[in-house]
């Protein structure tokens, strides 16, 4: 995952690379996708997430879209 | 998710963080069977099951650990600095992934990819301080697992 200034940015890099153009967050919601994703992460009750937990990690920042289904 | 990993698959996954974060370096599989007390062949063992469940990423034909994410074991365009302490992320994601892991405040200096400008971004008391900057997913979730070199 690749930080950008504009979308127009993240265009023209996947054009000039032939890379998938997948989907755009702002820092904001990868903040928040961040702390509900790797909060756990040291715990040592820690084992890994289900995708059915995974997507719930990923509708509580809202993200809903197919991008982020299994 | 991940039953087929042991206990002790966990306890090593859980040293190999815990030395990854007080040393900006993931531990060998003969550094863990030391800390451990266990086999070598027993940790290395246990380090192609914890990949084989994604639960870290070894570099390709070795033992040893590329990422533990967030954390990567290999320089990146994402450098983290966290007290005294400064890591590689392994990507923008994981750039906040390693401050959100640690519950710590953070300063990032990253490259945008497509201008090469060196730019900078901080957690304090939990509220990042950034420009507007976006962070692109190339892949939807359902093949991040396809190549994680990728990805």
């Amino acid at each position: 995952m690749l930080l950008f200034r504009s979308e127009d940015e993240a265009d023209a890099w996947c054009a000039a690379r032939a890379e998938p153009r997948g989907e755009m967050l702002s820092l904001d919601t990868v903040w928040a996708l961040s702390q509900a994703w790797y909060g756990n992460r040291l715990s040592p009750s820690y084992r890994g997430r289900t995708l059915e937990e995974a997507r719930r990690v990923f509708t509580g920042v809202g993200l809903n879209s197919p991008f982020w289904q299994s | 998710m991940n039953e087929n990993l042991t206990g002790q698959d966990w306890r090593i996954r859980l040293y190999i963080y815990q030395f990854f974060v007080a040393h900006g370096r993931p531990p060998s599989h003969d550094e863990a069977a030391q800390h451990l007390r266990l086999d070598p062949a027993e940790a290395r063992a246990a380090y192609h099951r914890l990949h084989d469940h994604h639960t870290l990423f070894l570099e390709p034909g070795t033992n040893a650990i590329r990422m533990a994410n967030p954390l990567s074991a290999v320089p990146t365009d994402f450098r983290v600095y966290v007290g005294a302490m400064a890591y590689w992320a392994n990507c923008a994601w994981d750039s906040l992934g390693i401050p959100a892991m640690l519950g710590a405040d953070a300063r990032i200096e990253a490259t945008l990819a497509h201008s090469s400008e060196a730019v900078s971004y901080t957690v304090k008391n939990g509220v990042l301080q950034a420009d507007p900057f976006l962070v692109h997913f190339s892949l939807p979730f359902a093949r991040w697992y396809d190549n994680l070199l990728h990805t």
